[in-house]
């Protein structure tokens, strides 16, 4: 009986490790190409997502519901509406933050941590983190998406976050999913929906 | 913003004095020990909504607090986009710093959350005294910072308030409001001598 078992998690083991697959250099720079070229395509970009917060303590994960609106070259509104309402707007050297009525402005003209994370942002929405500097890149296939993994090359960062993993649609080269691992283990995970491309987005949405 | 809490934090007005609590008589005491029932359920992950207001400056946050065995909480502290700000086990008297963002690790800071949340989830202490006034009986327990006084709900037996209260002035005041199956949907904990206060709402699933 042990043995049976013994061949059913092997053969079981050996699907699941075969769905993800690392991609050979080829892969690496058609995949790139697509997913910069869909990433300049986009003037605007529209789409819901749910994010779960994962800890390795709780029973369930958080589950947050919100859209995301940008629009180019580096305009970015982050609004979570389902449990509560909170949004940030990514606008020039300001981060203009509005919790549940109050509103907050944050200057981040003077630091590079945020302009930093502006940028990574503007980055994962788009899916164009390829070129960043900052992070060693790896990639892998599955049967629908390609994975881009980054790990960050500074130490300091490396205390805050293990990795970034983002998905993408094979077809497009959208992103479909990011989450953040953090050292612990625990992450943050973002599954985008209904994404829509080059709808006329009016600049009055990111103002306060 | 967080250079702003610290320095705002360590601005500690050591000799302000906050409201006088007013306990009512004094009566025999009716129970041995009390303690805080809002985040005694092993089954339940209790997160709620968080807003900080520290000197006039003011931020948010997902305060997620869970009872991990009869003795252990975990309490952690998270920005809306799921980052952890701090992570703490409490294990009985002991306490242990799983993460703080390095800006707000100070002695200050991690003193003043540390006490607030232990207040939050310790069930059971000792009563020493009790007190009843035409609202709330008080009963009156004994720690290293003075003493807390709880405040039941004379009719409903509801626990509506903790204040720490060292020589009879309110220092830290927690208050529980819309409680609904033993789980305090709004939760504000207001300090007298630093100018801080947390607001909490539950977030239902």
């Amino acid at each position: 009986m042990s043995k049976v078992l013994l061949m059913v998690f092997i053969f079981v083991s050996s699907v699941t490790f075969s769905q993800e697959t690392a991609m050979n250099a080829s892969e690496i720079e058609s995949f790139k190409a697509m997913v910069v070229k869909a990433s300049q395509e986009a003037n605007t970009i529209k789409s819901d997502f749910i994010q779960y917060k994962h800890l390795d303590f709780l029973d369930n994960d958080i589950e947050t519901f919100g859209a995301l609106q940008f629009k180019a070259p580096g305009l970015v509104k982050w609004e979570y509406t389902k449990p509560y309402e909170y949004s940030v707007i990514f606008k020039d050297e300001q981060l203009l933050i509005n919790d549940g009525g109050t509103k907050n402005a944050i200057d981040i003209g003077s630091s590079k941590m945020f302009k930093k994370l502006n940028q990574l942002i503007v980055n994962s929405v788009k899916g164009d983190m390829f070129s960043d500097d900052d992070f060693n890149v790896t990639y892998f296939k599955t049967r629908n998406s390609s994975k881009a993994v980054f790990v960050p090359k500074d130490s300091k960062m490396l205390e805050y976050i293990a990795s970034f993993e983002l998905l993408f649609d094979t077809t497009d080269g959208a992103v479909t999913q990011v989450k953040m691992i953090e050292p612990s283990q625990d992450y943050t995970k973002i599954v985008f929906s209904n994404r829509k491309i080059n709808t006329p987005i009016d600049d009055s949405v990111f103002t306060q | 913003m967080i250079r702003f809490l610290l320095s705002s934090l360590l601005i500690l007005t050591l000799f302000s004095c906050g409201p006088k609590i007013i306990k009512g008589l004094e009566v025999p005491v009716s129970k041995q020990n009390i303690g805080s029932p809002y985040f005694s359920d092993l089954s339940k992950d209790y997160v709620y909504k968080a807003k900080l207001d520290i000197y006039g400056n003011y931020f948010g946050g997902i305060l997620i607090v869970k009872k991990i065995s009869e003795v252990k909480h975990r309490v952690v502290f998270t920005t809306e986009f799921g980052s952890k700000i701090f992570d703490f086990l409490y294990d009985g008297d002991t306490f242990t710093k799983n993460f703080i963002l390095p800006d707000l690790d100070r002695k200050i800071v991690v003193n003043t959350l540390e006490k607030d949340f232990r207040i939050l989830i310790t069930e059971k202490t000792d009563v020493v005294s009790q007190y009843q006034n035409s609202e709330y009986d008080v009963f009156e327990t004994a720690n290293s910072d003075g003493g807390n006084l709880f405040s039941e709900n004379v009719e409903s037996k509801q626990l509506y308030s903790i204040a720490n209260a060292p020589n009879g002035r309110i220092k830290i005041l927690i208050t529980f409001n819309d409680v609904e199956e033993n789980i305090a949907k709004k939760i504000n904990i207001n300090h007298n001598n630093i100018k801080l206060s947390i607001a909490l709402e539950y977030l239902k699933k």
